[in-house]
């Protein structure tokens, strides 16, 4: 019997008008979305490979560069925005990544025309849920203002049958829109020559599917609910958008406007007094050994003393860095923590970090270069007063960052992903209640 | 005609919508208020700090932008740009901390009155719209109201008021709350100046919110099924609010022929390279020719070199930084295509922020750059371009080895009573409306032409 109801309601929505609407907008976004944004990548992998080979680089300072993220193609994040260069020598451990003009322009300016970007992210979070209300809203609603629920439920059928059915079929028609986005989506990529997906990508592209199967069936249980729930199809579809705008558009931002303005951080000046304070009891022995120094005594001793303090002080001054970093981590933890209940924002953080979009692959970049410094590259840098031959003779150390396991992903979004099923399945559970109570009359 | 409206505007304050809407305006325009009145306070905390310690100095200067009470209204992108600036000889004026500060939060649009108009109030505006004539088609109630003495073009002027009205109310309580807010915690920032871009806020607000109006009014004619009218205007206004704008800026960055940022930092190391490293590395060839005799001739060949390269680098920098803004500017003509950036960048004149407001803030910095430097001239009878890279190298004369080093600026110890200070240009409402101008035009354009198809459309259908 559900087999009968199944077939009958995914035909119903495969001829309607709004279905196919929304399935050409879906399709027309996916493409034009990834077309922009493949090309887009394609000239920062470009600049990245050159800047590799090009810019000039000695065994003192030298220039680490972060590759672009080949699945910021389907979800930006902050791969863009956040720079891609990071200057090592002695007497600086970075803090943040600059674009590849350093300090002398700002990464890249957060955005061009005061807006944001899309991609199969935006699709996915505003678009096909939109279209998930639109075919859900009168699935049970509709039937009852036409008098069909009556009918339909007079033969030997149990409500629970056609709830399901009616999910089963609803859920289909969605999740076959969803994959059909992301077939085309990756196909653009796969055609286009900067693209090269390794398997690691490809498990990663199915979580970010999945993900969002999982994001809008919780849209698809809320709107059944909704449906169930409420006497008239175009009330539902009022009372779902709505809930829509609030949890899609309203709540996630203001969590994230909570956190930024209540939120106390340390003022630059503070930070500055911190540095000064943290390197107090060396400086006046760096003035001593400065002075030497330069007054021209080059020998070994007060050579390797006067970098032996320099490095120090930015061993220091990185410790405070990264109590800032710390703060603006727990900054973002807060926000996080406001928009727990919201689908968009569980969503937005999940698909980001398998896209290896998220600031949470910003800090791991950061933090390999803060190893590389503190290991390989002082290594190095010691041999220039203990051995001088061998530093001239040894290559530069290769700076390595190691790629994220899919596995250590997966483990990391494990809460966001039980929260979203559990708000779908909590959304059914309170759709088949309120359907199985209903006056069908 | 009066009756008409009345009762729709019954009608919709009853409606499911209006309730929710007026609930989003108290919440954002609350937060709007309190989030605003925070950042001036803490900015202008800083600024005025950083006015106190001003002290006159010939090597270089620290300066703080003048935060903007105005913020509010329309953020511009304003609280991303730095806040401060250093300044040293030779127009050298480079931003002291990268902004924003807390980058790891996600990017969200800043709630000021222009978003929450923009997005929330348009929406609005549609869901209050879509069912106006379908609706009452469906329920058959379209062709009871129209076998009264009531003519089409009063019953969907109506409509078109009634919608307006209902958007309005809960505007005009957010807007009060916000101010309240601000008034409360800020007295000193509510001016005359500021009631009239208030109000000249809100009568763009409603020439953006009434070409919503016109659209739902059309698309509510055209369809048959209220839904289906719906879906349409959704699926137009994700388009104008997201998809344009957001397209903008990676579109700007493909047509614009700027070079990329690392291939721009690619040129800037070989002219360092020919214009400065070469020049120094053939001072001892030509000290050994004998072009240079003495100590001074050497060092003055050196700084000249150092700040010749300097020059040229800072001249290439400008050029970069200006192809870079005409790219943003580009970007922002493709946005116009979608009224939603045309209300955007209409509020941000209105508003004295966006980029007008940079590009005026920076033209003042460069003035004062040019009194800074006629002030060193005088004291100190020389100018000496500073940068943050440096050398130092020795070179042998007559057997000796002397040392060379990059120039710097030096402190004047006299009296600096006269030093001239930085001021900024306030922002004026009326080039705020100039600016606008465009994008005003272009807004009632918009209104024109649906208000002629809403009108037309709905003369010719079918009502049964």
């Amino acid at each position: 019997m559900i087999g009968v109801i199944y077939k009958r309601e995914i035909l119903d929505h495969l001829k309607s008008a709004k279905f196919l609407i929304g399935f050409c907008l879906t399709l027309a976004i996916a493409v034009a979305a990834t077309v922009i944004n493949v090309q887009d990548y394609g000239r920062r992998l470009q600049d990245y490979r050159a800047a590799q080979r090009d810019l000039p680089a000695n065994k003192f300072d030298i220039q680490i560069f972060r590759p672009p993220e080949v699945l910021s193609v389907l979800v930006q994040g902050k791969d863009r925005t956040l720079g891609n260069k990071a200057s090592v020598n002695y007497m600086n451990i970075p803090d943040r990544l600059t674009g590849y003009m350093s300090e002398r322009s700002t990464p890249r300016p957060k955005s061009l025309s005061g807006f944001g970007s899309v991609d199969f992210a935006f699709l996915v979070r505003v678009v096909l849920s939109l279209l998930v209300i639109f075919l859900a809203y009168d699935a049970v609603a509709e039937e009852k203002q036409s008098g069909t629920l009556k009918l339909a439920l007079a033969n030997a059928l149990p409500r629970s049958s056609l709830l399901i059915g009616k999910a089963a079929a609803g859920l289909t028609v969605v999740l076959g829109s969803l994959l059909a986005a992301a077939a085309v989506a990756v196909l653009i990529m796969m055609v286009h020559p900067a693209v090269d997906l390794s398997g690691a990508d490809a498990a990663r592209i199915l979580s970010l599917v999945a993900a969002s199967a999982l994001y809008l069936t919780v849209f698809y249980m809320l709107s059944l609910l909704v449906s169930a729930a409420v006497k008239r199809p175009a009330t539902a579809l009022m009372v779902l958008l709505q809930l829509w705008i609030f949890l899609v558009v309203v709540y996630p931002n203001l969590g994230v406007s909570i956190a930024e303005n209540f939120y106390k951080l340390p003022t630059d000046r503070e930070m500055a007094e911190k540095k000064v304070a943290a390197f107090a009891p060396y400086g006046d022995e760096l003035k001593k050994v400065q002075a030497a120094y330069f007054g021209g005594d080059r020998s070994q001793p007060t050579g390797m003393r006067y970098f032996e303090l320099q490095s120090l002080r930015s061993r220091l001054w990185n410790d405070v860095d990264r109590e800032l970093s710390l703060r603006l981590s727990g900054q973002l933890e807060r926000a996080r923590w406001i928009s727990i209940l919201s689908p968009a924002a569980l969503f937005n953080r999940v698909v980001e970090r398998y896209a290896r979009t998220d600031i949470e692959e910003y800090d791991r970049f950061l933090a390999s270069v803060e190893r590389y410094w503190k290991t390989k590259y002082m290594d190095f840098q010691v041999l220039f007063y203990k051995d001088l031959p061998a530093y001239r003779k040894a290559a530069t150390p290769p700076f390595e960052h190691p790629a994220e396991g899919t596995s250590e992903a997966w483990a990391a979004t494990a809460p966001q992903i039980v929260v979203l099923a559990l708000l779908a399945l909590i959304f059914f559970a309170a759709a088949s209640t309120a359907f199985l109570r209903k006056d069908v009359r | 005609m009066r009756t008409i409206i009345f009762r729709e505007i019954r009608e919709y304050i009853q409606s499911l919508q209006f309730v929710v809407l007026l609930l989003f305006s108290v919440v954002l325009f609350s937060a709007n208020g309190i989030v605003f009145a925070r950042k001036f306070q803490a900015e202008n905390a800083a600024y005025s700090a950083a006015a106190a310690q001003f002290a006159p100095n010939t090597q270089y200067l620290f300066l703080t932008r003048q935060p903007s009470p105005l913020l509010f209204l329309a953020e511009g992108g304003d609280l991303d740009r730095p806040a401060s600036y250093d300044m040293k000889a030779k127009g050298y004026i480079s931003a002291s901390a990268p902004r924003p500060r807390d980058y790891k939060l996600p990017d969200i649009p800043k709630l000021d009155w222009s978003f929450i108009v923009k997005t929330v109030f348009s929406l609005y505006v549609v869901l209050l719209g879509y069912a106006a004539v379908s609706g009452e088609r469906e329920q058959g109630t379209l062709r009871l109201v129209l076998s009264n003495p009531v003519g089409r073009v009063r019953f969907l002027i109506g409509k078109y008021l009634a919608i307006l009205a209902a958007a309005f109310i809960p505007l005009a309580v957010g807007c009060v709350i916000s101010l309240g807010i601000l008034g409360v915690s800020l007295p000193q920032i509510l001016t005359w100046g500021l009631a009239s871009r208030v109000l000249a806020l809100l009568a763009l607000s409603a020439a953006y919110l009434s070409l919503f109006a016109f659209l739902s009014l059309l698309v509510s004619s055209v369809m048959r099924r209220s839904s289906l009218a719906l879906l349409c205007l959704l699926t137009a206004w994700v388009l104008f609010a997201v998809l344009i704008p957001d397209t903008s800026g990676i579109l700007a960055e493909k047509f614009a022929k700027v070079q990329s940022d690392y291939d721009a930092a690619k040129s800037i190391g070989p002219m360092i390279e020919k214009e400065v490293w070469a020049k120094i590395g053939a001072l001892q060839g030509r000290i050994d020719k004998g072009e240079l005799k003495t100590e001074e001739a050497v060092k003055a060949e050196a700084d000249k070199a150092f700040e010749d390269g300097q020059e040229k680098v800072r001249f290439f920098e400008k050029g970069y930084e200006d192809a870079l803004a005409a790219r943003a500017s580009l970007a922002r003509s493709l946005a116009r295509v979608s009224p939603v950036a045309l209300f955007q960048y209409a509020a941000e004149d209105l508003a004295g922020s966006g980029v007008d407001r940079e590009e005026a803030f920076r033209e003042d910095l460069r003035a004062y750059s040019r009194e800074f430097d006629a002030y060193v001239l005088k004291k100190m009878g020389k100018l000496v371009g500073q940068s943050n890279w440096s050398f130092s190298t020795w070179v042998m004369l007559n057997g000796k080895e002397i040392e060379i080093r990059s120039p710097q600026a030096e402190a004047y110890r006299g009296g600096m009573s006269d030093f001239p200070r930085f001021v900024e240009r306030a922002p004026r409402l009326a080039d705020g409306v100039k600016g606008a101008a465009g994008d005003i035009a272009g807004l009632l354009l918009w209104n024109i032409v649906l208000a002629m198809l809403a009108f037309a459309a709905f003369l010719k259908a079918d009502v049964r």
